[in-house]
C-alpha cells in the first residue's frame, strides 16, 4: 500500500511537471459537465481547450484597471523605500532594469521643476502607502497632450495637475501628479513583475480618459461616434464624423446617463469571436442587476463602502462598459445568461440566442469557471472601488480585487493554459517621463497639442492623420498617448522579465486575433493591424506551471497558504 | 472617469430606526426589557491598528507647541484630546497669536469623527464621468431646484441642492491635511509665521529625521512639499489614532443592543428622531448608515439658522462686521453666491455634551440655551433675540436683512410663527438633552 502511493504520487508529481507541454485532455476539466449535451459535436459550445490557438494559450484575462502611468506605480522598481513599520520589499537578484524615473536619473533635477509649473514646480516624491488615497488628476485629451511639451515631458503640474480632493483623509499637493508609489505600497504588482513578464513600454493608443482606453482595448478604435442622447465627449474628424476624445456612457444602457450617451460604428473584437463561435465575454463589477450588495443596494445602483477612501462607491460606471458602445455586443438591459453554462456562448444550450450577449458581472467569471467553463476570452473590470481610479480607489482595494482574482485562477486545472494581462486604460494623467513622437497624428486645430497648437505630428502633409471608420484621415485620434503597466501573468510568462518592444492597448487585441483568429484583422481604421506584438513577453517553449503566486489580497505579499473566501452575494 | 461617490446618509433607515425606538418605547411597560434596543444592529467601527510610521510623525506634529509663535499652543492645545479634541476652556472661542491674547474667530470644532466626512460640494451628486464642474456652476444647478424640507425620517436631506462637506464651519478646506494649516498659520490662532517660518521649524524638529525616512532626502529641500506632508501626517494621525472616532457612547452600544437607556433617554431619543417635535434627526442623522456604519449625527449640510449675535466676540463691535459662513469673509471663493450667506456646516453632536460653545460664533454655553433656540425662535423670539432701544425684537441680528430670507423657516420646528405652541415643553427638552448625553464617548458596557 505504502508503494503503491509512492508510485502515483510519483505519477502525479510527473504529470504536473510536464503538463504545459502534454496535450491536456478535455475531460481534465469536466467538473459539473453533466448537462447532457455532446460537446465534441456542438460547434457553438466547445470547450476553449478543443479550440484551436497559435499558442498554448487557450485561456485569456485581461484585468483592465484604471489609471496608473507607468513610472506612477514602478518609478523606483525594484528599490522600494522601506521606512520603519512599513511591508518591506526585497527584489530578486538580477531582475532586469526597466525604463523607470531611478534609472533615467529624474528623481532629481527632473523638468517639471520648470517655474511655468509654478506652485506645483517640484522633482518626483515619494507617496506612502499611507497617501493611498490620493486626489485624481487631469486626464482630458488636450491636457495630458499640453503636458508632453513636445517631447520635453515638463508641464505635468501645469497641465494635469488638478483633480478631485478624493475625501477627508485624501493626500494632495500642488504638483502631486509628480508623486509615486513604490513596492511597499503596489506590492502585489512588484512581486507579479518579479516572478512574471511585464512591459515598460506599454502605451494607450490615444491621450484622453477611460472610455477612449475602454474602446482601444476591444475595437482598437474611438473613430465613429454616433450620439444618441445630448452631445458626445467627442471632436469632430475633419470628415464629418466624430471622434471620441472623453468619456461618454454607452447608448441604451439602462443605467446609463439620461442626457448624454451614444454608440460606435464599426465591430470590435467580441465580434470576431462569436463569428468563430468562441467563448468570450465581458465580466464586469455591478453589471448584474439582479443582485443586493450587503449594505442592501440594489440595480445600477449597487455600492461597496471601501474604508481606504472612506466613501460608498456606486459598482457598476456605464462609461467603462468596454462592449456595450456597439449594438452587436451590448447587453443594454443586462439581460442575465439562461444558466452558468451559457456564460461566454452567444446561443444557449438549447441553441436559442442567449439574453446576455457576452456580458456578465465579475460574479460570472467566478461562477462559470467553477462550473468548468471557463470563456476563451474574459475581460474584467473591478468594481469601481476596486478599479484604482483615484478619488473612487486606490492602490490597495485595487490591488486586494486583483489578487483575489489571480489567485483563484491559479488553483484551476486550467491554469496551465492561462494567461492573465492586468494593464490600464488611461494614466490618469500622473507623470510618466518617457516621450515617444506621435505615431497616430491629428490635427484639430484646438484639441491637438503635443507638437504645437493644433499639431500631433509633424503635419498633415509629412505625417498624415490615421485612417478612420471610413477609410479616411481623422482627427482625434493623437497617439501613441500615455505610458500605462502592462504584467503578463501565466505559466508561459518569461520569469522576472521585462519586455520593452512597443505595444499599446490594441496589442491586446492583435493578440486574441493572432491567437485564435488567424491573424485576422478588425479593419476599418483600427490599431489592431499597426499595433506591436505582446509576443515578447511569453517563453512558449517553457512552461512553469509551479510558477504560481500566492499573494495576500491586503498586504500583496507572498503568502504559502491560499487564502480563501472570495466574497459571494 | 470619477465614479457616483455616495456618501450615503443613511436618510432611508430613519424610518427603520424610528420603528426601532416605537418598539422599545412600548419596551418600557416590561421591566425586563426597559431600555434596551429590541432590533440591535451590528455597528462596523473603524479597524484598529498600530500607529503607521506616517500617523506617529503626525503626532508629534500635533502636540508640537513649537511651531506657535508662543511656544504655547499646539493642535492639541484647542483640539484638545481630553474634551473629544475640542476646546478645553469656558469662552466662546479661543485664545491664540504670539501673547495669547487674541480670540480665534470662531467656536473650535471637534476634531472627532472627521474621517468620513465628504469633500464641499454643492448638490446634485457630481455624477459619474471627469468632468469637473466648479461651485459655481454647482450653485447655478442648486438655484434652479426647489429646496426640500427635511424632515427625520424623510429623504429632503439627499434630495437638497445646497452645499455639503468641506472641513471648518465654512468648509473651506476638503482634507483634514488642508484643515490643518489653516490653524497653523492664522495670527489668531497659532500664529506660525510663515510656511518660511513653519518649514524651517520643520527641518530643526526633533522628528525631521521621519521625513526624510519616508518622503526621501528631497523633501527638506522643498518647502511646499514639506508642509504638505507635515499636515497629511497630522491628517493620518486623526485617521488612524482611534480616539479621533471611537464610537463607544451609549448610544453606540444601545443600537449594538448591548446598554440600555433610561426613559428620560428614550423619550429624548423619541423627540429627537420625531418630525413633529424636535426634528433633530433631520440633519444630525441618527440611524447606522446601510454599510452599517455608526450614525454621525450630521448630514454634512449647510444650514442658515439665524443665530444671535455674541457681544463678546471681538469682532462683533464692528458693527458692520458679519460672519456670513459659506459667502465670507473667511471663506473666499463663493461671495458671490448670497443665497447661501449666513450658512455654516451641520456639526456632529456626538460629544456635544462636553461643549461649552455652540454653534460658530460660541453665543450659546449650555444645550438649554441651544434646544431654547430651536424651540422659541419662531414662536418666542423675544426669549432669543435681544431688543432694539425702541424694544423691538432683533430677530437675526447676526445677518444682515438682505440675507433674512436665507433663514431656514420650512424644517420642523423652524416652521412655526409668533403665538404657534412650540414644539417642546421644558420636559421634552430635559428629555432631549438627557438622550444628547448619550451621545459621549466612553461608556462602560455591563456586563
Amino acid at each position: 500500500m505504502k508503494s503503491k502511493l509512492l508510485t502515483t504520487a510519483a505519477i502525479v508529481a510527473a504529470a504536473s511537471a510536464l503538463a504545459c507541454t502534454l496535450p491536456v485532455l478535455a475531460d481534465d476539466f469536466g467538473r459539473d459537465r453533466d448537462h447532457g449535451h455532446d460537446h465534441d459535436h456542438d460547434d457553438h459550445h466547445r470547450h476553449p481547450h478543443d479550440i484551436h490557438t497559435e499558442t498554448p494559450i487557450k485561456h485569456l484575462v485581461i484585468i483592465f484597471n484604471e489609471n496608473r502611468s507607468f513610472d506612477h506605480y514602478f518609478a523606483t522598481y525594484p528599490n522600494a523605500a522601506n521606512p520603519s513599520g512599513s511591508i518591506p520589499f526585497v527584489p530578486k537578484q538580477h531582475t532586469p532594469k526597466v525604463n523607470n524615473l531611478a534609472n533615467a536619473n529624474l528623481l532629481v533635477n527632473n523638468p517639471n521643476t520648470n517655474p511655468a509649473n509654478g506652485t506645483g514646480a517640484t522633482n518626483p516624491f515619494r507617496l506612502d502607502r499611507t497617501q493611498a488615497n490620493t486626489r485624481s488628476q487631469n486626464h482630458s485629451y488636450t491636457p495630458e497632450q499640453q503636458a508632453v511639451d513636445n517631447g520635453k515631458e515638463d508641464l505635468f503640474p501645469k497641465f494635469t495637475g488638478r483633480g478631485t480632493a478624493g475625501g477627508a483623509g485624501a493626500f494632495g499637493t500642488n504638483g502631486q501628479v509628480m508623486g509615486y508609489f513604490d513596492g511597499n505600497t503596489v506590492t502585489a504588482l512588484w512581486n507579479y513583475a518579479q516572478h512574471f513578464s511585464m512591459s515598460d513600454n506599454n502605451w494607450t493608443d490615444t491621450f484622453g480618459p477611460s472610455t477612449p482606453g475602454m474602446l482601444e482595448v476591444v475595437a482598437g478604435q474611438t473613430n465613429g461616434v454616433q450620439p444618441v442622447i445630448g452631445t458626445t465627449s467627442s471632436i469632430a474628424d475633419g470628415q464629418g464624423g466624430l471622434t471620441l476624445t472623453g468619456d461618454t456612457d454607452p447608448g441604451n444602457d439602462v443605467c446609463s446617463s439620461t442626457t448624454s450617451t451614444m454608440l460606435m460604428g464599426g465591430k470590435n473584437i467580441g465580434d470576431l469571436l462569436t463569428a468563430e463561435h468562441i467563448s468570450w465575454g465581458s465580466f464586469m463589477g455591478g453589471f448584474d442587476l439582479t443582485l443586493k450588495n450587503a449594505n442592501g443596494t440594489t440595480g445600477c445602483g449597487r455600492s461597496t463602502f471601501s474604508g481606504n477612501v472612506n466613501g460608498t462607491i456606486v459598482d457598476y460606471i456605464p462609461h467603462h462598459a468596454f462592449f456595450q458602445y456597439h449594438a452587436s455586443t451590448a447587453n443594454p438591459t443586462h439581460a442575465r445568461p439562461s444558466s452558468v453554462h451559457a456564460i461566454g456562448h452567444t446561443h444557449d444550450l438549447n441553441g436559442k440566442v442567449d439574453p446576455a450577449n457576452h456580458n456578465y458581472d465579475l460574479e460570472d467569471l467566478y461562477a462559470a469557471i467553477k462550473a468548468g467553463n471557463f470563456p476563451a476570452v474574459s475581460y474584467v473590470k473591478m468594481p469601481a472601488y476596486q478599479d484604482g481610479h483615484a478619488g473612487n480607489s486606490d492602490p490597495l482595494d485595487e490591488q486586494a480585487g486583483n489578487v483575489e482574482l489571480i489567485n483563484f485562477l491559479q488553483k484551476q486545472p486550467e491554469w496551465r493554459e492561462t494567461a492573465v494581462i492586468i494593464t490600464y486604460d488611461d494614466s490618469d494623467g500622473w507623470y510618466d517621463h518617457q516621450y515617444v513622437a506621435p505615431k497616430n497624428a491629428s490635427y484639430d486645430a484646438t484639441a491637438d497639442q503635443v507638437n504645437g497648437p493644433g499639431l500631433c505630428g509633424l503635419g498633415p502633409n509629412k505625417q498624415p492623420a490615421p485612417k478612420g471608420l471610413g477609410g479616411k484621415p481623422v482627427n482625434g485620434r493623437c497617439g501613441p498617448g500615455t505610458r500605462v503597466p502592462f504584467i503578463v501573468i501565466s505559466p508561459f510568462a518569461k520569469q522576472n522579465f521585462v519586455s520593452h518592444e512597443r505595444i499599446t492597448q490594441a496589442s491586446v487585441v492583435r493578440f486574441i486575433e493572432d491567437n485564435w483568429l488567424h491573424g485576422e484583422r478588425l479593419g476599418g481604421g483600427s490599431f489592431d493591424a499597426t499595433a506591436g506584438s505582446i509576443m515578447d513577453l511569453f517563453d512558449f517553449d517553457h512552461c512553469d506551471e509551479a510558477n504560481k503566486l500566492f499573494l495576500d489580497p491586503t498586504a500583496g505579499t507572498v503568502v504559502v497558504s491560499v487564502p480563501e473566501g472570495h466574497y459571494h452575494y | 472617469m470619477n465614479s457616483r461617490t455616495l456618501w450615503l446618509l443613511g436618510a432611508g433607515l430613519l424610518c427603520l430606526a424610528g420603528a426601532v425606538f416605537a418598539a422599545g418605547t412600548q419596551g418600557l411597560a416590561e421591566p425586563n426589557q426597559a431600555g434596551t434596543n429590541p432590533n440591535p444592529v451590528r455597528l462596523m467601527r473603524p479597524p484598529v491598528a498600530p500607529l503607521s510610521s506616517m500617523a506617529l510623525l503626525g503626532k508629534e506634529i500635533f502636540y508640537d507647541a513649537s511651531l506657535s509663535s508662543s511656544g504655547a499652543l499646539s493642535c492639541a492645545s484647542c483640539h484638545s484630546p481630553d474634551h473629544a479634541y475640542g476646546p478645553p476652556n469656558d469662552g466662546p472661542v479661543m485664545l491664540g497669536g504670539a501673547t495669547l491674547s487674541r480670540q480665534g474667530a470662531r467656536a473650535v470644532p471637534s476634531l472627532t469623527y472627521l474621517d468620513r466626512h465628504p469633500n464641499f460640494s454643492i448638490g446634485p451628486d457630481k455624477g459619474d464621468d471627469d468632468n469637473i464642474i466648479d461651485l459655481a456652476q454647482m450653485a447655478a444647478i442648486g438655484q434652479q431646484a426647489a429646496r426640500t424640507t427635511k424632515t427625520a425620517g424623510g429623504s429632503g436631506a439627499s434630495a437638497n441642492i445646497v452645499p455639503q462637506g468641506g472641513l471648518f464651519w465654512d468648509g473651506r478646506a476638503d482634507t483634514l491635511q488642508d484643515q490643518a494649516l489653516f490653524p497653523l498659520l492664522d495670527p489668531n490662532e497659532m500664529d506660525g509665521g510663515s510656511a518660511e517660518i513653519v518649514a524651517d521649524k520643520l527641518r530643526r524638529a526633533p522628528y525631521a529625521n521621519r521625513f526624510v525616512e519616508l518622503f526621501g532626502a528631497g523633501v527638506m529641500r522643498n518647502q511646499r512639499l514639506l508642509i504638505a506632508e507635515a499636515m497629511f501626517a497630522v491628517a493620518r494621525y486623526q485617521v488612524e489614532e482611534p480616539s479621533f472616532h471611537p464610537y463607544t457612547s451609549k448610544y453606540d452600544f444601545w443600537l449594538e443592543g448591548k446598554a440600555r437607556l433610561s426613559e428620560s433617554e428614550l423619550r429624548g431619543l423619541q423627540l429627537f428622531n420625531d418630525p413633529d417635535k424636535a426634528n433633530c434627526a433631520g440633519c444630525h442623522t441618527s440611524a447606522p448608515t446601510r454599510d452599517g456604519l455608526p450614525p454621525l449625527f450630521t448630514d454634512h449640510q449647510y444650514e442658515a439658522l439665524g443665530a444671535p449675535r455674541n457681544a463678546a466676540l471681538a469682532n462683533n463691535r464692528d458693527p458692520n462686521y458679519f460672519d456670513l459662513g459659506v459667502c465670507g469673509p473667511h471663506r473666499t471663493d463663493i461671495p458671490e453666491q448670497t443665497q447661501y450667506c449666513g450658512m455654516f456646516l451641520t456639526p456632529t453632536l456626538r460629544n456635544t455634551a462636553t461643549r461649552r460653545a455652540f454653534f460658530h460664533n460660541g453665543v450659546f454655553r449650555t444645550l438649554e440655551q441651544v434646544l431654547d433656540f430651536y424651540n422659541f425662535r419662531d414662536t418666542n423670539p423675544e426669549k432669543v433675540f435681544p431688543r432694539a432701544a425702541d424694544s423691538a425684537v432683533q430677530k437675526y441680528d447676526d445677518l444682515p436683512q438682505k440675507y433674512h430670507p436665507n433663514v431656514d423657516v420650512t424644517d420642523p420646528p423652524f416652521d412655526r410663527h409668533p403665538g404657534d405652541k412650540p414644539a417642546m415643553t421644558e420636559q421634552d427638552e430635559a428629555d432631549i438633552i438627557a438622550f444628547l448625553k448619550t451621545l459621549t464617548d466612553g461608556y462602560k458596557v455591563e456586563n
